[in-house]
């Protein structure tokens, strides 16, 4: 308990909480994080009734709550001592990017068309995943100008020539994390980044240039940079 | 590491448990220098499978943290700072009426399926007998404010999914309540360590302050359910990494296939009722209205988690019976929407 707790503190204080829960559930995380922190330590330090002599049970129960024990201590042990991480592309290419349609503020085709021409430079990856979803007509693609960031995913069908920039959606916490991406069509693209690096991907839409992707559009893009990883990496 | 400091010195001399304190701060930052270690080892990083499965597990125990926390302190509260028998004192006598009573316990408790276990155990200890806490464990998770809340916000009075959470919840934990109660040796469905605290004398807590006792409850719930909520957690991000989640996709659009894949959801996935409905959501446009309330139904009741946690207090018998019951009667829920709506 103290470990698991002490844990969740530290998370709260590094910030790094947005990488496990939707960022609605820190405050009352925190507070309850620290009310059991404070009965932790009166716990040690105080006084309370003599645990009763139960004689321990033998032989194959015995063994099993030892190894429960140990494998729950185990992962207690681990968010202590590792450094904590986002989820990567293994999990993105598992749960199939783009399988549902994600969040409530999706974005739609109709109100894109009005929006101003600079409104495009803020869409994320999600926003254009779920435009995608709606139209493929190159011709509403035209003249926008996408400006994203998000980490890469290989494409399943075109490994070589087409990757994702993706990111993790989570609207409770990283357990429900659904991946949102955007083909980006660059050849031979492993010979400068490598699968869950974080790039900045600018450019335009236009019909997907390789055979193999079931794509029909891509992104062809004007650079495709390294960046930092966000301190938000997933988006809500 | 600290439930074991305090197990092992309750009957020593306070200086002890200063050291053992000492200990565990001094441990923690060991643990800390090591992390600090690792990050800046260039180079050090586990494979993606393994991080995933720590992320996700890790998530698993971040979010149910809070609520588990908040379940002791209101098992405390009920077994320590409310007089004597005064829940039991304002029921109906007539059993069935009491649990349909106790049923609408949580909805003035905003707590969520892994919080109630505490809370019920708190129950059975305050003299609830076992059929009844079980009736307020299944339907508090569901009728609690919060999830009601959240899943008018997801889905609104769309295709019936709330009103048929809500009243098919109520629904199965009176039946579920009602089919242990015609067990005839109650204390056979719970776990003999369980059963031993129960029956634990009464004068024997009357040395200490309600401070202490206090104290001595919050130990010993969280010992027990902490070890609980890390495995649960662990299997969840086991599951969560080996299955692919297309597998369920593609049954979504068949009225029976899809009821059946969102038992089988639900029970992996693993996340509070109170923001599963978010969770669902997305799915809605994949699968039918019935299904959805069936993972709505089902999932705060069953899952691999609640199941490494509830297995503190009923027996696997109990269990696996349990598991059964409430999909039945869920998939029955789900059906039923999805031909009628």
């Amino acid at each position: 308990m103290g470990l698991v707790v002490a844990a969740t503190v530290w998370l709260a204080a590094t910030n790094q909480l947005v990488l496990y829960i939707h960022p609605r559930y820190i405050v009352f995380t925190i507070v309850m994080a620290v009310l059991a922190l404070i009965l932790v330590i009166a716990s040690v330090t105080g006084r309370f009734r003599h645990e009763d002599d139960e004689a321990p049970p033998r032989g194959v129960p015995r063994v099993l709550s030892i190894l429960a024990l140990v494998i729950a201590s185990a992962l207690a042990l681990a968010m202590v001592a590792l450094p904590p991480a986002t989820l990567t592309s293994a999990t993105a290419s598992q749960r199939d990017i783009n399988s549902t349609s994600v969040g409530p503020q999706t974005q739609s085709v109709s109100d894109a068309e009005n929006a101003p021409a600079d409104a495009f430079s803020n869409f994320t990856v999600v926003d254009w995943a779920s435009l995608l979803r709606q139209t493929v007509d190159p011709g509403f693609y035209e003249a926008k100008s996408v400006d994203v960031v998000g980490f890469v995913t290989p494409d399943a069908d075109d490994p070589q020539n087409v990757f994702y920039v993706s990111r993790f959606v989570v609207t409770c916490c990283a357990v429900d994390a659904q991946p949102a991406g955007v083909p980006v069509y660059l050849p031979d693209w492993s010979s400068v980044h490598a699968a869950d690096d974080w790039v900045r991907v600018t450019g335009e839409f236009a019909v997907n240039g390789s055979d193999r992707s079931q794509q029909p559009l891509a992104i062809v893009p004007d650079a495709v940079t390294a960046v930092e990883q966000p301190s938000e990496p997933y988006l809500y | 590491m600290a439930e074991e400091a305090h197990r092992h010195t309750v009957a020593r001399p306070s200086r002890s448990r200063w050291i053992w304190l000492g200990a565990g701060v001094v441990g923690l930052c060991g643990l800390g220098a090591l992390r600090v270690v690792l990050d800046s080892a260039a180079g050090f990083s586990l494979p993606n499978q393994v991080q995933d499965l720590l992320t996700l597990s890790i998530s698993v125990v971040v979010e149910s943290l809070p609520f588990v926390i908040l379940g002791i302190l209101l098992s405390i509260v009920v077994q320590v700072w409310l007089p004597d028998g005064l829940l039991q004192r304002y029921l109906p006598r007539n059993p069935m009426l009491r649990r349909a009573c106790i049923s609408l316990f949580g909805v003035f408790l905003p707590v969520c399926e892994c919080g109630n276990v505490p809370l019920a155990r708190g129950l059975i200890v305050g003299g609830f007998t076992v059929p009844e806490a079980m009736t307020f464990l299944l339907a508090a998770p569901i009728v609690n404010p919060i999830t009601i809340i959240t899943t008018h916000q997801a889905f609104g009075f769309d295709d019936g999914i709330l009103v048929a959470r809500v009243i098919g919840g109520l629904a199965i934990a009176n039946i579920v309540g009602w089919l242990f109660s015609l067990h005839p040796r109650q204390n056979t469905l719970l776990t003999p360590r369980f059963e031993a605290e129960c029956r634990r004398p009464d004068d024997h807590d009357h040395a200490l302050t309600r401070r202490e006792k206090s104290l001595d409850i919050f130990v010993r719930e969280a010992s027990v359910i902490m070890p609980a909520l890390l495995i649960g957690a662990l299997i969840a991000g086991a599951i969560q990494v080996a299955v692919p989640r297309d597998v369920l996709v593609t049954l979504g659009t068949n009225p029976l296939w899809s009821v059946l894949a969102m038992l089988v959801l639900a029970f992996v996935i693993a996340v509070c009722s109170n923001v599963d409905a978010f969770f669902i959501l997305p799915f809605a446009s994949t699968f039918m209205p019935g299904s959805i309330a069936t993972f709505l139904v089902f999932g705060p009741i069953i899952d691999v988690k609640m199941l490494a946690i509830l297995r503190t207090t009923f027996t696997t018998r109990v269990l696996v019976q349990l598991t059964v019951v409430v999909a039945l009667l869920s998939a029955l829920i789900g059906l039923v929407v999805n031909f009628v709506a």
